[in-house]
């Protein structure tokens, strides 16, 4: 597994020779950002599957630092090159709104470092340290723009993010100061070893709340609708698509599952946080009037969906959480890069000012069908198949609530998506807009790049696909405490 | 070698996508072809039924099936693909929405209905009914007109959110009996569970068939969208599946209980009766189509209702029935809002002379939906009479409600249709209204509704020889009628009398007749100013005491369960707002509530 450390190196390396060179050569920093995420997608698609081990430094765990590589590893890894690498290329031409593409590019390659190394450290206080750099690049993208509501918007975030750090950094301490290791899969053995103690149990709830509010889990979420429509649309994208799901889920279910270990008790609060996630954000997200304020509070909503079906702890639920998570990425990532779209062009988000987009606007107007479509959970888009697992996984774990809950949230979904179809896309052309002229070629094969996405990935719910690519991921959560320690230390 | 089944869903498919690739002058000529290469397809797997293909890990299981009940529905989906991109060219010519597009959806929808009526499995039937609710949602999308985006809104919010329900019935089908196929297994009422599913499902159907109480999104999207779309997609299309899948509900998946079958029988009622209601006070015809369109729904649900062969029977054939003439009648109403330029009935008047042929086959048509012998409606409806009848005798006390509503609401379609046919092609016209200028509208546009207005004569007078022998039978099983109708020699017999009638009125005639001008308070009245209105036909109806509540109810969308569920969400949206007021130092409370809950829950 000699490949693994690439995925933090080569995105680190760049974020600090685009500030560099970027100086002298204009385009230099949109070919570097580009070539970047394409390598990253090429690389993770070789790894796809396959676990393994890498010793930094060739110290053997517990004493050196580890990187680990199982099923979900490399789902999560492959998932964020695809989606950055789709933000890269739209970011070609979006970003031309802006005055600095060397410290975009070189904030927006920072972030993929934190994220990729998060997915592969197996040592918590190097997640700490991944997450931070992580989460710091991206208040000062929330903050890019420089005006006042981005400015604000990044405070909030800064605050509340900073407050959750803490959180898991003393719920670190709390595991340090009891078992003296910070190897995830070390701490996983002599958890089991011990049982739940009250040190376990505090740092438990430390990291619980740390990283849902990360992942912006009711009612740890009020950060997420200022700092995600402030943000430019790109990194908006890569926010709801990728950071909440790699900083806060992945990281959330690796350390319940792999080492505090999975009981019925935790079921049941990622059950009723993932209710209450999918019911809020819904009910917050209809009555919106502001384009990416209104897919920020879905994302709420959808991720509430995966922590929910996660939560169930049963095969399927964990293979619908899974899949709904990835399809989560791509579709809200497109849906973000329509809004940006629209934005680029009308320089608004306030959608009762648009409408009969759909004449001028061809391309997003079709894109946007496709990930309102999947994203409300139609056929044969992939957010359906994903519905469809996770409705089927509640009735399956005789959760019929969960369940009802689930469908209403759906059809919720459904009738906000056909509001911003309605008032966006569809109706009757503004004067104002009868010049706008569709987006730039890099930011509609981006789109269009998005929405074949959304059809393909509803592939994955055949035997062959999902033995490939969603299967490995589920039984590495399913190995448990057990599984992770193995792998580790197989050597 | 591709199995048969395919063809039908592959072919329209695949033209449709050609149509998009191919210049857009092709594009009617194309769809022209597939749909008639459809047909022929059609008709040719008719012939060879049953057939099925399984495949895979399914290989034991069939996917895709024919039999006798899809087989007919088929056919005559196929049959209206073919009279809907006959009829669009000279509709739609130099509209906006008439763009590759709408072909290409059109087209879609065969291959969606296909798929939908031959699947064999709940989650392939899942994924072709929630195909066709999306091509409705674009083809309404399409209309160019203002309230177009609003309508398919909330039609794609009723009938993808009763698809949602689709899912979670299926997860429970799924959980219940382990296995997806359709006719698996048998479901006996009587459990939560069961009911869950059952009603889930039942939802989904009466949503897309659009019955009472999920009926809203049609009288809405029959304004701004054009005949042809209406005529081939809510009308009959939509009728079709919903309806068909209704009664699979009902015979393969599920034993419906008394409580699953009175609760069916209720909604059929209710539907005749209140969207007729609703139908007489329309003042745009395409509205009152749509409302009749409504209405004649609850007939089929209450012939699926009753269980026995009969019902089913009278409620599968009132659906073929129906899909006919209402088409028909869309298609006509189509004609005159072209010729004439509006779709308002007080804008018309008195064209019965310049249009002739739309004429006689909306009379034929709008007798035919009122049930009036030997015309096929009569034929179905008196089916369902029957079936209600036998369900009586056979203990249930409730079948007088449902059979009176049922006679009641057949009386008020006719008298809709009176006021209909007299308001749009007798009396006196419009004064705006340039009566010189209107024409007949195109053969192509003509001959389908005459096709359909004969079709309804054929399959009245020889019910039993041609559509109950070949069609209805085979599906349901053999009837036995109680009662005693030939519609073969009850058709001559009325012929006869008619001919009488009009012998007698001829010889009365020959007699000379003194015509006198009216006088009103000792003037001439102009009579142009003065004439009887479509809109002012049944105002007495609707200011009578009680029912005046109920239609200022009914018009500030009290009984519409969408406007309902909008404004609940929305109030609660609000509440949420409220709460999420930005202010820093809250959400951070927030932060430290969770954490506490969390620790406690954790250490207890």
């Amino acid at each position: 597994m000699n490949r693994l450390p690439l995925f933090v190196a080569v995105p680190l390396f760049l974020a600090f020779l685009i500030p560099v060179l970027g100086r002298k050569w204009k385009t230099l920093p949109d070919i570097l950002g580009n070539l970047a995420t394409f390598f990253l997608l090429l690389l993770s698609l070789s790894i796809l599957g396959i676990s393994g081990v890498y010793a930094v430094g060739g110290w053997p765990p517990p004493l050196g630092i580890v990187m680990v590589s199982d099923g979900l590893t490399t789902l999560m890894l492959l998932i964020v090159a695809l989606i950055s690498f789709a933000v890269t290329l739209y970011s070609i031409d979006y970003m031309e709104l802006y005055t600095s593409k060397t410290r975009y590019y070189s904030l927006f390659l920072l972030m993929i470092a934190g994220m990729n190394g998060v997915i592969i450290t197996g040592d918590l206080f190097n997640l700490f340290v991944f997450l931070e750099i992580a989460s710091i690049a991206s208040y000062a993208l929330v903050a890019f723009g420089c005006q006042h509501e981005e400015l604000e918007a990044s405070f909030k975030y800064l605050v509340l993010g900073t407050l959750a750090s803490t959180f898991i950094l003393l719920g670190i301490a709390f595991m340090y100061g009891t078992y003296g290791t910070l190897n995830l899969a070390h701490l996983a053995r002599l958890i089991s070893e011990n049982g739940s103690t009250a040190a376990t149990k505090c740092a438990l709830g430390l990291f619980f709340v740390g990283f849902s509010l990360k992942a912006a889990l009711v009612p740890f979420h009020a950060w997420l609708p200022d700092a995600h429509p402030s943000a430019p649309a790109p990194i908006s994208a890569m926010l709801s698509g990728l950071l909440i799901k790699s900083i806060g889920i992945y990281a959330l279910i690796r350390l319940l599952f792999n080492v505090f270990g999975f009981t019925p008790l935790i079921s049941h609060i990622l059950i009723t946080l993932g209710i209450l996630s999918m019911v809020v954000g819904v009910f917050l997200a209809i009555g919106q009037w502001d384009y990416k304020r209104l897919l920020a509070y879905h994302s709420i909503s959808q991720i509430g969906y995966v922590t929910l079906a996660i939560g169930l702890g049963t095969p399927l639920g964990i293979l619908a959480g899974l899949f709904h998570l990835v399809n989560h990425s791509v579709f809200k990532s497109l849906l973000f890069l329509n809004a940006g779209s629209v934005e680029y062009n009308l320089g608004t988000r306030d959608m009762k000012k648009m409408g009969g987009l759909q004449e001028k606007m061809p391309v997003t107007n079709a894109t946007s069908l496709v990930g309102a479509f999947s994203i409300s959970g139609l056929p044969p888009f992939n957010g359906f198949w994903s519905k469809l697992l996770i409705i089927l996984a509640c009735v399956q774990a005789k959760n019929i609530p969960a369940a009802v809950w689930a469908v209403l949230v759906s059809i919720i979904t459904l009738s906000s998506f056909t509001k911003v179809q309605r008032y966006v896309y569809y109706g009757k052309l503004k004067e104002e807009w009868k010049d706008v002229k569709e987006a730039p070629q890099t930011m509609r094969i981006a789109m269009v790049m998005l929405a074949v996405c959304c059809v393909l990935m509803g592939l994955l719910i055949l035997p062959g696909p999902r033995n490939a690519v969603l299967t490995p991921a589920v039984n590495a959560l399913l190995a448990g405490r057990e599984g992770y320690f193995n792998l580790t230390f197989s050597r | 070698m591709i199995n048969p089944l395919f063809y039908p869903i592959l072919v329209p498919f695949i033209f449709g996508l050609m149509i998009l690739w191919l210049p857009a002058r092709w594009k009617e000529t194309t769809a022209l072809v597939a749909s008639g290469l459809n047909l022929v397809i059609c008709l040719a797997l008719f012939t060879w039924l049953p057939l099925s293909f399984g495949c895979g890990s399914w290989s034991n299981q069939n996917l895709l099936t024919l039999d006798s009940l899809s087989g007919f529905i088929l056919i005559f989906q196929a049959i209206f693909g073919v009279l809907a991109v006959v009829y669009s060219p000279a509709c739609l010519a130099g509209k906006k929405g008439h763009t590759k597009e709408y072909y290409t959806y059109l087209l879609w929808t065969l291959a969606a209905t296909a798929g939908a009526i031959f699947a064999a499995h709940l989650l392939l039937l899942l994924v072709f009914w929630n195909i066709l609710g999306i091509l409705l949602y674009l083809l309404v999308n399409l209309s160019p007109e203002e309230a177009a985006a609003a309508s398919a809104k909330k039609t794609l919010i009723i009938i993808g959110g009763t698809d949602s329900l689709f899912i979670l019935g299926l997860a429970v089908i799924f959980s219940l009996t382990g296995t997806l196929a359709l006719g698996g297994g048998h479901i006996p009422l009587g459990t939560g569970l069961a009911y869950l599913a059952f009603f889930s499902l039942v939802s989904a159907a009466l949503a897309k068939a659009g019955a009472f109480p999920f009926h809203t999104w049609l009288p809405e999207i029959a304004g701004p969208t054009a005949a042809p779309v209406l005529a081939f997609l809510p009308a009959s299309l939509d009728k079709l599946v919903g309806i068909y899948f209704l009664f699979r509900i009902c015979r393969d998946i599920f034993v419906p209980d008394f409580l699953g079958q009175t609760v069916l029988l209720a909604i059929g009622a209710a539907t005749i009766i209140f969207a007729v209601m609703m139908a007489l006070v329309q003042h745009n015809f395409k509205k009152l189509l749509a409302y009749h369109a409504v209405s004649q729904v609850g007939y089929m649900v209450l012939g699926i209702g009753i269980g026995t062969p009969l019902g089913f029977a009278g409620g599968l054939f009132h659906m073929l029935n129906n899909a006919i003439y209402k088409q028909g009648l869309f298609l006509v109403g189509g004609n005159v809002e072209k010729e004439a330029g509006s779709a308002e009935i007080d804008d018309l008047g008195g064209l019965g002379r310049r249009m002739r042929w739309s004429f006689f086959a909306f009379l034929i048509l709008s007798l035919a939906i009122s049930g009036i012998p030997p015309l096929n409606g009569f034929y179905s409806k008196w089916l369902v009479y029957l079936g209600l009848l036998e369900m009586g005798r056979s203990g249930h006390s409730l079948w007088v409600v449902w059979i009176a509503a049922a006679m009641f609401g057949s009386a008020l379609t006719l008298a809709s249709f009176m006021k209909l046919t007299h308001a749009i092609f007798l009396g006196i016209p419009n004064k705006a209204l340039d009566r010189k200028k209107v024409r007949e509208a195109p053969p192509s546009m003509v001959i389908p509704a005459v096709f359909l207005a004969l079709l309804c004569v054929l399959f009245g007078v020889l019910a039993q020889q041609l559509p109950l022998r070949f069609f209805i039978l085979p599906a349901v099983g053999s009837i036995q009628p109680a009662g005693l109708w030939l519609p073969g020699r009850a058709a001559f017999l009325i012929v006869v009398t008619l001919v009488l009638g009009v012998l007698i009125f001829g010889l009365g005639r020959l007699k000379k007749v003194r015509l006198t001008p009216t006088y009103i308070g000792g003037e001439e009245p102009d009579l142009a100013d003065h004439r009887p209105t479509g809109s002012a036909f049944y105002e007495t109806v609707r200011e009578m005491g009680f029912i005046s509540t109920i239609y200022r109810l009914a018009e500030e969308k009290l009984f519409d369960l969408y406007e309902l569920g909008k404004e609940f969400t929305l109030t609660i949206s609000a509440g949420l707002r409220k709460m999420h007021s930005g202010i820093l130092p809250n959400y951070l409370s927030w932060v430290l509530v969770g954490l506490v809950i969390l620790l406690w829950v954790l250490a207890v």
